[in-house]
């Protein structure tokens, strides 16, 4: 019974609505749990309280995604709630921790909103960016004792593990965070770097071309720093002479004070060619 | 629960040494904790699901105000009564987790919150049968040996029951805490409103438990619908009838620790701090009248 129980409640609070006075449909439900004499003829009875778990599923699980996505879920408006129930119906839940439920609901929802010409061409850029905040703050961190190494072109670049270089195509990152805003973001390809501070806040930068580039490369393909600077130089279409070595090491130095790159990214490599003195105390 | 490596069962007899009132603790005021004053609460209880592997602010603020208050350890999402064994990886996390904090005990909810992969987020209640209390006490001794400590299960509120029970609430309350060897979190707010909605005694009800296995009480606010119906919110403060059920539970289990749960709409930490004075002023007399009772009986 308990099997039969859970998947027949599963179906009512997640999946289509079932009417209060629908007794076909109520009997068509018993029967697809295989709900069976005297459970059945209880549960017909109780139907309407039954229907309090509904709501109370329902409502637990959209608070959690409002929490995360505000400003998304206000401009969706009603139209959120067909894709939020397709969402429970078509690809339930699986997390025991809510804050897990954002990017479970986004993998969903981003490539149907992309071909929905109902839905903001922005709004998929608005959410991933409102989730980020939420990933990058619950991310566990490394070991508090973390002695920072000294850079060297020969190897990669160790960032904090809540780091993430992410790519828009419309500036939602300037969008007031007033929830009953609705200005329009700039269409605007930009490249932001998001982290966490050493405070617990989730900050943002935005990236220039070649600063994206380097970043990219170092991040994204886990490049050495030398290889990283040539590549970035020549997707920039900038020469790498000494201004612009002077300008990356910069960066690094500005990401190291800011808490977001701990160091080279191979502890026992020879240090040879250093970019910087020390990771955590730029020149 | 294949993940579940066997240990020597916690004994669930003598009552840890925690007392007063407590109350959940919300992010909405954690920084007032943090910061502030040394408050009159007796300790703090948390969802662990809010900080199992996870890192950034919260966890590391929980470790400060662990060093200032003891923490409890009540957790939501194990499904306890449900048919598929429970997440190894959520049971590795959660018994990283109190190992860090400590507690006591460790408590969840006598139902289901999950079918199969799906992970509904709501406390649903099992069909009253002897075989759902065999299977639910069977899997909550391993629960507790895996854990290390002490689980206390909590009574939940139901709206409906799922079918056509086998037995009373109270029989198979009574039963999952023989077979299991558990302690109870008696929640006098979720007796007082299934007795609302289902029409029995409330007093009568907490009389029948096996009231030394109570380690811990709730208490909480509900709201009534318009169609009668009490729903166990966590949004209000507690109801008079509710104050006054746990008054008389207190004056029988003796000193327990209470809490204080605030979950939605949640005010001013002052005025929490408030509605804990006044529990505590409550649970001051029910504990006079407690040994008033003991020394007339000895």
């Amino acid at each position: 019974m308990q099997e039969a129980l859970e998947s027949a409640l599963a179906e009512l609070t997640l999946g289509p609505e079932l009417a209060e006075g629908d007794a076909v449909g109520i009997a068509a439900w018993l029967a697809r749990h295989r709900v069976e004499g005297p459970d059945a003829r209880a549960l017909t009875r109780d139907f309407a309280r039954l229907l309090v778990y509904r709501k109370l599923v329902r409502g637990n699980l959209r608070e959690a995604l409002r929490a995360t996505m505000p400003r998304t879920l206000a401009r969706l408006d009603s139209s959120f709630d067909r894709y939020f129930s397709e969402f429970l119906r078509v690809s339930p839940p699986i997390t025991r921790y809510l804050r897990d439920l954002t990017p479970q609901f986004l993998d969903f929802a981003l490539p149907r909103w992309a071909s929905d010409p109902n839905v903001p061409a922005y709004l998929g850029d608005l959410a991933r960016h409102e989730a980020l905040q939420v990933e990058l703050a619950a991310l566990l961190a490394l070991p508090k004792d973390h002695v920072p190494a000294e850079l060297s072109l020969e190897q990669g670049v160790e960032f904090i593990d809540a780091v993430r270089l992410v790519h828009y195509t419309w500036a939602v990152h300037r969008l007031p965070e007033d929830e009953d805003s609705r200005v329009l973001p700039e269409k605007s390809a930009v490249s932001l770097l998001v982290y966490r501070s050493p405070e617990h806040d989730v900050r943002y930068l935005e990236l220039g071309p070649f600063a994206q580039a380097l970043l990219s490369c170092l991040l994204e393909e886990r490049l050495s720093l030398q290889l990283s600077l040539s590549n970035a130089a020549e997707r920039a279409c900038l020469p790498l002479d000494d201004e612009l070595l002077t300008r990356a090491a910069k960066l690094l130095a500005d990401l190291a004070e800011r808490g977001a790159l701990l160091g080279k990214s191979t502890p026992h490599a020879p240090a040879a060619g250093n970019l910087l003195p020390k990771a955590h105390n730029p020149a | 629960m294949p993940a579940m490596p066997q240990r020597e069962t916690p004994e669930a007899g003598q009552r840890p040494a925690l007392g007063g009132i407590g109350l959940g603790l919300r992010w909405e005021f954690l920084e007032e904790v943090l910061h502030g004053p040394l408050h009159e609460v007796a300790f703090f209880e948390v969802s662990p699901e809010n900080y199992l592997g996870r890192g950034g602010y919260y966890p590391d603020a929980l470790e400060r105000i662990a060093e200032r208050y003891p923490i409890l350890t009540h957790g939501l999402t194990l499904s306890l009564g449900a048919i598929a064994e429970p997440d190894p990886r959520y049971l590795s996390a959660l018994r990283a987790e109190v190992t860090r904090l400590n507690p006591p005990w460790h408590s969840d909810h006598l139902c289901f919150s999950s079918a199969g992969e799906r992970v509904l987020h709501e406390l649903l209640p099992l069909k009253f049968s002897a075989e759902n209390a065999r299977r639910v006490a069977e899997r909550a001794r391993r629960v507790q040996a895996f854990l290390g400590r002490p689980l206390a299960i909590e009574n939940i509120t139901y709206y409906v029951h799922p079918g056509e029970p086998e037995m009373t609430e109270l029989a198979f309350l009574r039963s999952v805490l023989e077979q299991s060897h558990a302690h109870l979190l008696l929640d006098v707010n979720n007796v007082y409103v299934n007795a609302q909605n289902h029409g029995f005694d409330p007093y009568a009800f907490i009389a029948a438990l096996p009231l030394d296995r109570v380690v811990e009480i709730h208490v909480a606010g509900h709201q009534t619908l318009d169609s009668g119906l009490l729903l166990d919110t966590h949004g209000q403060a507690v109801a008079d009838p509710v104050l006054e059920l746990l008054e008389w539970t207190l004056e029988r289990t003796g000193p327990v620790p209470v809490l204080l749960e605030r979950d939605n709409d949640v005010p001013e930490l002052s005025e929490l701090l408030r509605e804990v004075a006044q529990l505590r002023e409550l649970q001051g007399r029910a504990l006079r009248r407690h040994a008033e009772r003991h020394a007339r009986s000895a």
